[in-house]
């Protein structure tokens, strides 16, 4: 990229298995959606819905149209595997006993 | 002569867990050459990051070794059960390399190649869903790892500057709505609360009636 004022960001995205976080450079005003297409994680990882995971900076969720500060890390996350009320239930009835 | 604070900054290990009972590598660095602080305080730097910083402030540590042998601190990382994360962000707050990705109600995850094995993360997990595991070989680089903690540091202080400047605004927001011409509408407000609130005790005292 040739502009002159370009702005550094991150793209990252963790599994258990592989965490990435890819240095992306990006032009002043660039949204998280820019970024990400840019960064090429959508094709690294193929599970990753748009429309489905919720994306943040910096673990504050945000929208895709959000407009990028430079050293943001724009996150892409992922949905727990347990319902926490349901959790908390059951650690609750197990401790009873 | 005195070393810099960088100069001893670069020689400690950069896990940013205030095992020194400073606040991170750096706020010990400083100690170290402002305060003449003990060099012996870095259990995760062990016998190596003694010996480097005897030399550098020319202090004698042979009594020390033995000492910090037996306190030295292997090379860890932090990793999360998925099947208990909760998502209650407790940890990210805690992690000062930024090495934890996830936010509310969503999954956290360890980024392997930035946890610097703290061991921070741990306490605050309300379900004990962190794992500290021995590594055989250091997965962070320090570099990056006293990157991230400056800038976070550094995030940090700007958020909390914006929030105090909110709160200024607002309170002289409060001042000029207090003026005269406006006093007539924070009375009608007031009577209002008082009559809400006065409602709410009724409706309590209704229910212990009916018990």
């Amino acid at each position: 990229m040739t502009t002159l004022q370009s702005i550094n960001v991150e793209v990252a995205y963790a599994r258990p298995d592989t965490q990435v976080i890819l240095p992306v450079e990006l032009a002043v005003g660039a949204t998280v959606a820019e970024a990400i297409q840019l960064s090429g994680i959508l094709q690294q990882f193929p599970e990753i819905d748009l429309q489905v995971n919720p994306v943040g900076i910096f673990s504050r969720k945000v929208v895709l149209t959000q407009v990028l500060k430079a050293g943001d890390r724009v996150e892409i996350y992922r949905p727990l595997q347990i319902d926490p009320k349901e959790a908390r239930r059951n650690r609750a009835s197990k401790n009873k006993t | 002569m005195k070393p810099t604070v960088q100069a001893v900054d670069a020689i400690l290990p950069q896990t940013q867990c205030g095992l020194c009972t400073y606040a991170g590598c750096q706020p010990y660095a400083q100690a170290i050459v402002e305060n003449n602080e003990a060099i012996n305080l870095c259990p995760p730097g062990g016998q190596e990051t003694l010996l480097k910083l005897a030399t550098l402030t020319g202090q004698n540590v042979q009594t020390m070794l033995t000492d910090m042998a037996d306190k030295e601190k292997g090379l860890t990382a932090a990793v999360i059960r998925e099947d208990e994360c909760i998502g209650c962000t407790k940890c990210i707050q805690a992690c000062p390399v930024d090495a934890i990705l996830g936010t509310g109600k969503q999954m956290h995850s360890v980024i392997a190649s930035e946890c610097t094995g703290c061991e921070l993360c741990v306490e605050p997990c309300p379900v004990d869903c962190i794992d500290i595991i021995d590594l055989p070989q250091r997965a962070y680089q320090p570099d990056t790892a006293r990157q991230r903690f400056q800038a976070r540091n550094q995030r940090l202080a700007q958020l909390q500057a914006e929030k105090s400047q909110r709160f200024q605004k607002a309170k002289l927001n409060n001042k000029t709505a207090n003026t005269p011409t406006k006093k007539a509408s924070i009375n009608a407000t007031l009577s209002a609360r008082q009559r809400y609130i006065q409602d709410a005790v009724q409706r309590v005292k209704q229910k212990r009636q009916h018990r």
